[in-house]
């Protein structure tokens, strides 16, 4: 039987377990399951009162939105577990690498928030009448965004040694890149001189070119560059930065 | 200095848990003991050990430490020197307490030698391997109980030391049969399968180091593991850190119980304002105030004069309390009766030992 501590060269064998531990305590979130769609679910009334011609629009963007606020989650969840709990020392002074760590709470999130979501993209799929080719889009943008809110997000989590300054400020942050650019309504509604800028917010670019892909929205090339490059650099660089921070904060920062 | 250092001797047992002579394993643990996974030796360690007995050398150590100072930085406040030079050596299969009043800076030297914190200078090795520029190296080897930590309030006691175990990289039957020794050790067992935010605050205090117990892991860190536990959980504690070091781990913990330092620990660290203030046994703290035995003179205070030439004296009201070495007590007792004063004679505790020592130095200052 191998030891402890010849697994020590294998720093990310302990993730399938933390990552399910992460799920377990999160399933028991009764609560915050329920409550996770109801600023999608909102909106999405908005949108089908004022406009029901947009309603496939706001499908996709509730999908895009509700993967950006994952990330929300993952602030919450890292940061509650290291200040309220402390648990986070147990993880980190052990075999389990602090980059497995950092997946293993991301992971945990996505996988117990993911249910609605994929109700969501099943119920723009046939709305919209996606193609498989725009559903692979689709699946592709979720991700990256998945990606870099989760990054921004466990990043957010080292920064504060109190939950109530992060009350405070995770809805804030996650709220505004989410709702305030066009991720539930046509890109093309935005101001024009503001657009590069939300270009550059992970759900409304990913919104943008899915927009684009459906015909809702039509970009220039490089307003799509814009949008792509951006997710593509913000999705692997944040990534990475968020895996070194991981690793940096281990030890205080 | 208070006039003693190391004493070695009364752990040498403990020191001869690595056989690590030539032609042997480095990684054979005490014969008398199964040997546990996860609390096996480091190779490098044992390499190091078998080296140095054959030169002769001195043995390897788990934990070692020199000039380890730490400074926080922390923006609006001015920085806190929370340890000044701390040097100390910890021996595999030794418990050894961290003691010290308040902000001694205990939890600040724990939480650097298990690389949860970065030091502002000086060195530290476990097992040979610098905790602070190879963390990753160290951390196979140790298992951390932080101070005022809960358990997952939504898992219980048996998933919670499971799944870590798992985390931690170790199979299933292993991890299982650990988690249910560690819960019956804990005594936890009628509550291993109740969500741990039903629990009382001892009953997760329990589940924390319960979870921390089961690693069996070569180098345990504990932060005040019995804080909340009452007299019974806390012997459990202690019986389980027994067994543990028995098997070869070592133990280094913090704790404000003077009694759990006494009955627990082998060796004993007083740490105040960020510098060791004394090492060495309980034995050692209690005697250097003067002697082991504490006589308490009800109406003795008046008589203060005579007792003066036995120990140190303390006048409360009309008691006095003389600490004398064994050797002197017929004597102080003659004196005593001449006197016509009753006494009733009785140990030092190491909380008194450690009162005078840490207030001799705070006096001294
Ligand atoms: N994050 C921090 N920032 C600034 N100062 C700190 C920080 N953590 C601890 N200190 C200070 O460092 C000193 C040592 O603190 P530490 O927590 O190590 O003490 P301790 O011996 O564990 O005390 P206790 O018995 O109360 O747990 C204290 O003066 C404390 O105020
Ligand atoms: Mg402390």
């Amino acid at each position: 039987m191998k030891t402890e501590l010849e697994h020590r060269a294998r720093p990310f064998r302990g993730l399938p377990a933390f990552l399910w531990t992460e799920v377990l305590v999160q399933a028991h979130e009764e609560l915050a399951m329920a409550t996770s769609m109801i600023v999608q679910i909102v909106l999405l009334v908005f949108v089908w009162v004022l406009n029901p011609g947009l309603i496939g629009v706001a499908l996709v963007g509730a999908v895009l939105f509700s993967m950006f606020a994952m990330g929300q989650r993952v602030l919450n969840e890292a940061a509650y577990i290291r200040i309220d709990h402390k648990v986070s020392d147990l993880y980190l002074a052990s075999p389990l690498s602090a980059e497995a760590y950092f997946l293993g709470i991301s992971a945990g999130v996505l996988l117990v928030y993911l249910a609605p979501v994929v109700v969501v993209a099943t119920l723009a799929t046939v709305v919209v009448h996606l193609a498989a080719a725009e559903v692979l889009l689709l699946a592709l943008l979720a991700v990256t965004v998945w990606l870099i809110s989760a990054s921004i997000g466990y990043v957010f989590s080292t920064a504060f040694r109190d939950n109530r300054a992060i009350w405070a400020y995770s809805s804030l942050f996650f709220n505004i890149f989410g709702v305030l650019p066009p991720v539930f309504y046509p890109f093309g509604l935005f101001p024009a001189p503001l657009r590069p800028i939300v270009l550059l917010m992970p759900p409304s670019a990913a919104a943008a070119i899915l927009q684009a892909a459906i015909g809702v929205t039509v970009l220039t090339r490089p307003e799509l560059w814009l949008a792509s490059g951006g997710l593509a650099v913000e999705g692997v660089g944040l990534f990475l930065f968020a895996a070194y921070w991981a690793r940096r904060t281990v030890r205080g920062g | 200095m208070w006039g003693f250092g190391f004493v070695r001797a009364p752990f040498s047992p403990a020191h001869g848990v690595v056989r690590a002579a030539a032609g042997e394993s480095p990684h054979a643990v005490d014969a008398r003991l199964p040997p546990a996974e996860g609390c096996r030796i480091p190779p490098r360690y044992g390499r190091r050990t078998a080296l140095r007995r054959r030169s002769g050398a001195m043995t390897g150590e788990a934990l070692r430490s020199t000039d380890l100072r730490k400074i926080y930085r922390s923006k609006g406040a001015p920085p806190t020197e929370a340890l000044t030079g701390v040097s100390m050596v910890v021996h595999p299969g030794e418990r050894v307490a961290l003691l010290g009043r308040n902000g001694a800076g205990k939890t600040t030297f724990l939480r650097i030698a298990s690389t949860l914190l970065r030091p502002t200078s000086g060195t530290i090795e476990v097992f040979g391997y610098d905790a602070d520029r190879t963390p990753d190296k160290v951390r196979p080897y140790i298992a951390v109980v932080p101070q005022e930590g809960k358990p997952f309030f939504h898992l219980t006691p048996r998933e919670q030391i499971y799944s870590y175990l798992r985390a931690r990289g170790l199979g299933r039957e292993t991890s299982k049969a650990r988690t249910q020794e560690a819960l019956d050790r804990m005594s936890l067992t009628e509550f291993a399968d109740r969500l741990s935010i039903t629990l009382s605050g001892g009953q997760r205090q329990r589940a924390m180091v319960a979870t921390v117990i089961a690693t069996e892991a070569p180098l345990l860190f504990l932060d005040e593991p019995t804080i909340g536990m009452d007299p019974f959980a806390r012997r459990s504690v202690w019986e389980s850190l027994r067994v543990l070091t028995r098997r070869g781990s070592t133990i280094l913990l913090t704790t404000h119980y003077l009694d759990e330092a006494d009955a627990l620990s082998q060796r004993l660290y007083i740490i105040d304002r960020g510098t060791v203030l004394v090492s060495g046994t309980a034995e050692d703290l209690k005697r250097s105030v003067g002697g082991t035995l504490k006589v308490l003179l009800p109406e003795g205070a008046a008589e203060v004069e005579r007792f003066r030439t036995f120990g140190s004296c303390v006048a409360d009201g009309e008691s006095l309390t003389v600490i004398a070495a064994p050797e002197r007590l017929g004597e102080l007792m003659d004196v005593a009766v001449r006197s016509h004063l009753t006494a009733t004679v009785g140990p030092v505790t190491l909380e008194e030992a450690f009162l005078r020592v840490v207030g001799r130095s705070i006096h001294e200052d």
